[in-house]
Protein backbone atom coordinates (compact mmCIF):
# COMPACT_ATOMS: atom_id res chain seq x y z
CA UNK A 1 0.00 0.00 0.00
CA UNK A 2 1.53 3.32 -1.05
CA UNK A 3 1.10 6.12 1.45
CA UNK A 4 0.19 9.28 -0.44
CA UNK A 5 -1.10 11.66 2.20
CA UNK A 6 1.39 13.45 4.42
CA UNK A 7 1.49 16.34 6.86
CA UNK A 8 4.21 18.96 6.34
CA UNK A 9 5.84 17.83 9.58
CA UNK A 10 5.93 14.21 8.41
CA UNK A 11 7.49 15.27 5.10
CA UNK A 12 10.18 17.38 6.77
CA UNK A 13 11.01 14.70 9.34
CA UNK A 14 11.40 12.23 6.49
CA UNK A 15 13.66 14.76 4.76
CA UNK A 16 15.81 15.06 7.88
CA UNK A 17 16.24 11.29 8.07
CA UNK A 18 17.17 11.16 4.37
CA UNK A 19 20.11 13.52 4.96
CA UNK A 20 21.82 10.59 6.66
CA UNK A 21 22.90 7.28 5.17
CA UNK A 22 22.10 4.45 5.08
CA UNK A 23 18.47 4.93 4.12
CA UNK A 24 15.90 2.48 5.45
CA UNK A 25 13.55 0.75 3.03
CA UNK A 26 10.59 2.18 4.99
CA UNK A 27 11.83 5.76 4.44
CA UNK A 28 12.48 5.17 0.75
CA UNK A 29 8.96 3.80 0.30
CA UNK A 30 7.58 6.83 2.15
CA UNK A 31 9.57 9.14 -0.13
CA UNK A 32 8.26 7.23 -3.13
CA UNK A 33 4.68 7.80 -1.93
CA UNK A 34 5.39 11.50 -1.42
CA UNK A 35 6.96 12.03 -4.84
CA UNK A 36 4.14 10.12 -6.56
CA UNK A 37 1.72 12.69 -5.14
CA UNK A 38 3.15 15.17 -7.72
CA UNK A 39 1.92 13.09 -10.68
CA UNK A 40 -1.41 14.87 -11.24
CA UNK A 41 0.18 18.33 -11.00
CA UNK A 42 2.86 17.27 -13.49
CA UNK A 43 0.25 15.96 -15.93
CA UNK A 44 -1.72 19.21 -15.72
CA UNK A 45 1.37 21.32 -16.41
CA UNK A 46 2.31 19.15 -19.40
CA UNK A 47 -1.24 19.42 -20.75
CA UNK A 48 -1.17 23.22 -20.52
CA UNK A 49 2.29 23.41 -22.11
CA UNK A 50 1.25 21.13 -25.01
CA UNK A 51 -1.72 23.41 -25.65
CA UNK A 52 0.91 26.03 -26.43
CA UNK A 53 2.56 23.81 -29.04
CA UNK A 54 5.57 22.95 -26.89
CA UNK A 55 6.54 19.34 -26.26
CA UNK A 56 8.64 19.00 -23.14
CA UNK A 57 10.47 15.99 -21.74
CA UNK A 58 10.56 15.52 -18.01
CA UNK A 59 9.73 13.59 -14.94
CA UNK A 60 6.75 13.47 -12.69
CA UNK A 61 9.18 12.78 -9.86
CA UNK A 62 12.91 13.14 -9.23
CA UNK A 63 14.97 10.04 -8.40
CA UNK A 64 15.45 9.11 -4.75
CA UNK A 65 19.17 9.63 -5.18
CA UNK A 66 18.77 13.16 -6.55
CA UNK A 67 16.37 14.13 -3.76
CA UNK A 68 18.66 12.72 -1.06
CA UNK A 69 21.72 14.42 -2.63
CA UNK A 70 19.88 17.74 -2.67
CA UNK A 71 18.85 17.40 0.98
CA UNK A 72 22.44 16.67 2.00
CA UNK A 73 23.87 19.46 -0.13
CA UNK A 74 21.47 22.26 0.78
CA UNK A 75 19.85 23.31 4.03
CA UNK A 76 16.41 22.93 2.50
CA UNK A 77 13.39 21.13 3.94
CA UNK A 78 11.88 18.33 1.86
CA UNK A 79 8.53 20.15 1.76
CA UNK A 80 10.32 23.15 0.19
CA UNK A 81 11.92 21.25 -2.69
CA UNK A 82 10.41 22.80 -5.81
CA UNK A 83 11.74 20.50 -8.49
CA UNK A 84 10.48 17.08 -7.46
CA UNK A 85 8.35 17.20 -10.60
CA UNK A 86 9.79 19.04 -13.56
CA UNK A 87 10.11 19.26 -17.30
CA UNK A 88 12.42 20.81 -19.84
CA UNK A 89 12.02 22.63 -23.12
CA UNK A 90 14.96 23.41 -25.38
CA UNK A 91 14.44 26.27 -27.83
CA UNK A 92 16.56 27.65 -30.67
CA UNK A 93 17.67 30.98 -29.26
CA UNK A 94 17.08 33.71 -26.64
CA UNK A 95 14.34 35.37 -28.67
CA UNK A 96 12.32 32.16 -28.73
CA UNK A 97 13.16 31.61 -25.07
CA UNK A 98 11.61 34.96 -24.23
CA UNK A 99 8.51 34.23 -26.29
CA UNK A 100 8.06 30.84 -24.59
CA UNK A 101 8.64 32.27 -21.10
CA UNK A 102 6.11 35.05 -21.74
CA UNK A 103 3.59 32.51 -23.01
CA UNK A 104 4.05 30.35 -19.90
CA UNK A 105 3.80 33.44 -17.72
CA UNK A 106 0.32 33.95 -19.15
CA UNK A 107 -0.55 30.26 -18.80
CA UNK A 108 0.59 30.10 -15.16
CA UNK A 109 -0.05 33.63 -13.85
CA UNK A 110 0.94 32.83 -10.26
CA UNK A 111 4.14 30.99 -11.19
CA UNK A 112 7.49 32.28 -10.02
CA UNK A 113 10.11 32.93 -12.70
CA UNK A 114 13.77 32.40 -11.87
CA UNK A 115 15.97 33.96 -14.52
CA UNK A 116 19.37 32.32 -14.20
CA UNK A 117 20.62 34.10 -17.30
CA UNK A 118 21.09 37.24 -15.24
CA UNK A 119 22.31 35.46 -12.12
CA UNK A 120 23.89 32.19 -13.22
CA UNK A 121 24.25 29.38 -10.73
CA UNK A 122 27.91 28.24 -11.04
CA UNK A 123 27.71 29.14 -14.74
CA UNK A 124 24.34 27.48 -15.30
CA UNK A 125 22.05 29.75 -17.30
CA UNK A 126 18.40 29.12 -18.15
CA UNK A 127 14.96 30.35 -17.19
CA UNK A 128 13.03 28.28 -14.64
CA UNK A 129 9.33 28.74 -14.09
CA UNK A 130 7.82 27.17 -11.01
CA UNK A 131 4.11 26.61 -11.58
CA UNK A 132 1.88 25.44 -8.76
CA UNK A 133 -1.07 23.12 -9.26
CA UNK A 134 -3.18 22.22 -6.22
CA UNK A 135 -0.33 23.19 -3.90
CA UNK A 136 2.26 21.08 -5.77
CA UNK A 137 5.15 22.90 -7.47
CA UNK A 138 6.27 21.81 -10.92
CA UNK A 139 9.47 23.27 -12.35
CA UNK A 140 9.60 24.11 -16.05
CA UNK A 141 13.11 24.65 -17.42
CA UNK A 142 13.33 26.71 -20.58
CA UNK A 143 16.80 26.58 -22.11
CA UNK A 144 18.25 27.72 -25.41
CA UNK A 145 20.22 25.14 -27.34
CA UNK A 146 23.49 26.78 -26.24
CA UNK A 147 22.47 27.04 -22.57
CA UNK A 148 21.37 23.41 -22.75
CA UNK A 149 24.63 22.24 -24.29
CA UNK A 150 26.55 24.04 -21.56
CA UNK A 151 24.35 22.45 -18.86
CA UNK A 152 24.88 18.99 -20.36
CA UNK A 153 28.65 19.50 -20.30
CA UNK A 154 28.50 20.61 -16.68
CA UNK A 155 26.26 17.67 -15.66
CA UNK A 156 28.22 15.07 -17.58
CA UNK A 157 31.59 16.26 -16.31
CA UNK A 158 30.14 16.18 -12.77
CA UNK A 159 29.21 12.56 -13.40
CA UNK A 160 32.48 11.32 -14.81
CA UNK A 161 35.17 13.74 -13.58
CA UNK A 162 34.15 15.17 -10.23
CA UNK A 163 30.66 15.44 -8.66
CA UNK A 164 31.44 18.91 -7.27
CA UNK A 165 31.93 20.50 -10.72
CA UNK A 166 28.22 21.39 -10.93
CA UNK A 167 28.54 23.36 -7.72
CA UNK A 168 31.72 25.27 -8.44
CA UNK A 169 34.29 22.62 -7.49
CA UNK A 170 36.46 20.18 -9.41
CA UNK A 171 39.71 20.63 -11.34
CA UNK A 172 40.56 24.34 -11.68
CA UNK A 173 41.32 24.05 -15.40
CA UNK A 174 37.94 22.47 -16.13
CA UNK A 175 36.11 24.86 -13.83
CA UNK A 176 37.67 27.84 -15.61
CA UNK A 177 36.79 26.43 -19.01
CA UNK A 178 33.16 26.03 -17.97
CA UNK A 179 33.00 29.51 -16.43
CA UNK A 180 34.54 31.18 -19.48
CA UNK A 181 32.32 29.15 -21.78
CA UNK A 182 29.20 30.22 -19.86
CA UNK A 183 30.28 33.88 -20.09
CA UNK A 184 30.98 33.42 -23.77
CA UNK A 185 27.47 32.03 -24.36
CA UNK A 186 26.06 35.06 -22.48
CA UNK A 187 28.00 37.47 -24.75
CA UNK A 188 26.91 35.55 -27.81
CA UNK A 189 23.29 35.95 -26.74
CA UNK A 190 23.69 39.75 -26.45
CA UNK A 191 24.85 39.92 -30.09
CA UNK A 192 22.20 37.41 -31.10
CA UNK A 193 19.48 39.62 -29.65
CA UNK A 194 20.85 42.80 -31.26
CA UNK A 195 21.17 40.94 -34.55
CA UNK A 196 17.57 39.81 -34.39
CA UNK A 197 16.34 43.34 -33.62
CA UNK A 198 18.44 44.78 -36.46
CA UNK A 199 17.15 42.20 -38.97
CA UNK A 200 13.54 42.88 -37.94
CA UNK A 201 14.09 46.68 -38.22
CA UNK A 202 15.72 46.20 -41.60
CA UNK A 203 12.71 44.26 -42.89
CA UNK A 204 10.28 46.93 -41.67
CA UNK A 205 12.44 49.71 -43.09
CA UNK A 206 12.80 47.96 -46.49
CA UNK A 207 9.02 47.62 -46.81
CA UNK A 208 8.45 51.26 -45.83
CA UNK A 209 11.22 52.43 -48.15
CA UNK A 210 9.80 50.43 -51.09
CA UNK A 211 6.46 52.20 -50.65
CA UNK A 212 8.09 55.62 -50.40
CA UNK A 213 10.19 54.98 -53.50
CA UNK A 214 6.99 54.48 -55.52
CA UNK A 215 6.43 58.20 -55.15
CA UNK A 216 8.43 60.96 -56.77
CA UNK A 217 10.80 61.99 -54.04
CA UNK A 218 13.43 64.67 -54.07
CA UNK A 219 17.03 63.54 -54.61
CA UNK A 220 17.79 64.64 -51.06
CA UNK A 221 15.08 62.35 -49.61
CA UNK A 222 16.11 59.46 -51.86
CA UNK A 223 19.69 59.77 -50.67
CA UNK A 224 18.54 59.87 -47.07
CA UNK A 225 16.50 56.64 -47.46
CA UNK A 226 19.34 54.87 -49.29
CA UNK A 227 21.79 56.05 -46.64
CA UNK A 228 19.64 54.60 -43.88
CA UNK A 229 19.23 51.33 -45.78
CA UNK A 230 23.00 51.09 -46.09
CA UNK A 231 23.51 51.92 -42.39
CA UNK A 232 21.18 49.08 -41.39
CA UNK A 233 22.89 46.65 -43.76
CA UNK A 234 26.27 47.61 -42.29
CA UNK A 235 24.94 47.19 -38.75
CA UNK A 236 23.68 43.68 -39.57
CA UNK A 237 26.95 42.80 -41.25
CA UNK A 238 28.89 44.07 -38.20
CA UNK A 239 26.68 42.03 -35.85
CA UNK A 240 27.18 38.95 -38.05
CA UNK A 241 30.93 39.37 -37.64
CA UNK A 242 30.60 39.83 -33.88
CA UNK A 243 28.45 36.69 -33.66
CA UNK A 244 31.05 34.75 -35.60
CA UNK A 245 33.94 36.01 -33.44
CA UNK A 246 31.98 35.25 -30.27
CA UNK A 247 31.10 31.75 -31.49
CA UNK A 248 34.70 31.04 -32.53
CA UNK A 249 35.90 32.03 -29.05
CA UNK A 250 33.51 29.47 -27.60
CA UNK A 251 34.72 26.81 -30.03
CA UNK A 252 38.33 27.60 -28.99
CA UNK A 253 37.41 26.96 -25.36
CA UNK A 254 35.64 23.72 -26.23
CA UNK A 255 38.62 22.60 -28.32
CA UNK A 256 40.86 23.39 -25.35
CA UNK A 257 38.55 21.30 -23.16
CA UNK A 258 38.76 18.38 -25.62
CA UNK A 259 42.60 18.52 -25.51
CA UNK A 260 42.55 18.71 -21.71
CA UNK A 261 40.26 15.69 -21.56
CA UNK A 262 42.44 13.73 -24.00
CA UNK A 263 45.48 14.53 -21.85
CA UNK A 264 43.62 13.45 -18.73
CA UNK A 265 42.65 10.16 -20.38
CA UNK A 266 46.29 9.63 -21.32
CA UNK A 267 47.33 10.10 -17.69
CA UNK A 268 44.62 7.78 -16.30
CA UNK A 269 45.89 4.22 -16.07
CA UNK B 1 6.55 7.43 -23.84
CA UNK B 2 8.05 6.61 -20.47
CA UNK B 3 11.67 5.56 -20.09
CA UNK B 4 13.08 3.87 -17.01
CA UNK B 5 16.84 4.23 -16.97
CA UNK B 6 19.44 2.85 -14.60
CA UNK B 7 22.45 5.10 -15.04
CA UNK B 8 25.95 4.64 -13.71
CA UNK B 9 27.04 8.15 -12.81
CA UNK B 10 30.78 7.62 -12.43
CA UNK B 11 31.04 5.67 -15.70
CA UNK B 12 28.57 8.06 -17.31
CA UNK B 13 26.74 5.24 -19.04
CA UNK B 14 23.32 3.60 -19.10
CA UNK B 15 23.15 0.21 -17.37
CA UNK B 16 19.60 -0.63 -18.46
CA UNK B 17 16.81 1.20 -20.26
CA UNK B 18 13.21 0.06 -20.52
CA UNK B 19 10.28 1.83 -22.09
CA UNK B 20 6.60 1.95 -21.18
CA UNK B 21 3.49 3.43 -22.77
CA UNK B 22 2.19 6.71 -21.37
CA UNK B 23 -0.69 4.78 -19.83
CA UNK B 24 1.73 2.63 -17.81
CA UNK B 25 3.16 5.25 -15.47
CA UNK B 26 1.92 3.46 -12.36
CA UNK B 27 3.56 0.21 -13.47
CA UNK B 28 6.79 2.04 -14.36
CA UNK B 29 6.80 3.72 -10.94
CA UNK B 30 6.33 0.34 -9.25
CA UNK B 31 9.32 -1.08 -11.12
CA UNK B 32 11.36 2.06 -10.41
CA UNK B 33 11.01 1.92 -6.63
CA UNK B 34 12.00 -1.75 -6.60
CA UNK B 35 15.09 -0.92 -8.68
CA UNK B 36 15.95 2.00 -6.38
CA UNK B 37 15.60 -0.22 -3.31
CA UNK B 38 17.93 -2.72 -4.97
CA UNK B 39 20.48 0.03 -5.73
CA UNK B 40 20.16 1.22 -2.11
CA UNK B 41 20.88 -2.31 -0.82
CA UNK B 42 23.86 -2.85 -3.12
CA UNK B 43 25.38 0.62 -2.70
CA UNK B 44 27.47 1.96 -5.58
CA UNK B 45 27.01 4.88 -7.89
CA UNK B 46 23.89 4.05 -9.88
CA UNK B 47 20.82 6.22 -10.18
CA UNK B 48 17.38 5.18 -11.40
CA UNK B 49 15.48 7.80 -13.38
CA UNK B 50 12.01 7.75 -14.87
CA UNK B 51 11.61 10.17 -17.76
CA UNK B 52 8.74 11.02 -20.07
CA UNK B 53 9.12 12.32 -23.61
CA UNK B 54 7.36 12.33 -26.96
CA UNK B 55 9.92 9.83 -28.30
CA UNK B 56 13.37 8.43 -27.58
CA UNK B 57 14.88 10.98 -29.99
CA UNK B 58 13.16 13.81 -28.11
CA UNK B 59 14.55 12.42 -24.86
CA UNK B 60 18.05 12.21 -26.36
CA UNK B 61 17.84 15.89 -27.25
CA UNK B 62 16.66 17.11 -23.85
CA UNK B 63 18.61 14.62 -21.70
CA UNK B 64 21.83 14.02 -23.65
CA UNK B 65 23.67 13.51 -20.38
CA UNK B 66 22.41 9.92 -20.19
CA UNK B 67 23.14 9.00 -23.79
CA UNK B 68 26.37 10.74 -24.85
CA UNK B 69 29.87 10.57 -23.40
CA UNK B 70 31.75 13.73 -22.40
CA UNK B 71 33.99 13.57 -25.43
CA UNK B 72 31.00 13.32 -27.75
CA UNK B 73 29.21 16.18 -26.01
CA UNK B 74 32.26 18.44 -26.33
CA UNK B 75 32.74 17.59 -30.00
CA UNK B 76 29.09 18.16 -30.86
CA UNK B 77 29.10 21.45 -28.91
CA UNK B 78 32.16 22.64 -30.84
CA UNK B 79 30.45 21.81 -34.15
CA UNK B 80 28.40 24.11 -36.33
CA UNK B 81 26.06 26.32 -34.36
CA UNK B 82 22.35 25.52 -34.55
CA UNK B 83 21.46 29.18 -34.06
CA UNK B 84 21.18 31.93 -36.59
CA UNK B 85 24.53 33.23 -37.78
Amino acid sequence: MIKNSFSKTQIDRLGDRLRRVPHTETDLRLLDGYRRSFGDAYDEVIRIIRERDQFPSGRSAKSIRSIADKLRRESIRLSQVQDIAGCRIVVTDVMEQERVVASFGAAFPRASVIDRREKPSYGYRAVHIVAEISGKPVEIQVRTWLQHTWADLSEKSSDVLDPTIKYGGGPVKWRNLLTESSESVASYEVFEKSHSVAVASHEVFEKAAAKLLEHHLSEHKLQKIRGEQEDLRLKISDLNKKLEVSWNKNVDRLTEAISWLDKLKGETP
Amino acid sequence: MIFLIEYNRSKGSIVTIRDFDDSQRREAEDVRIEMELDVNRKGGNNEVVLLEAASKDALRRTHQRYFADLDGLLKSAAGPIQGSI
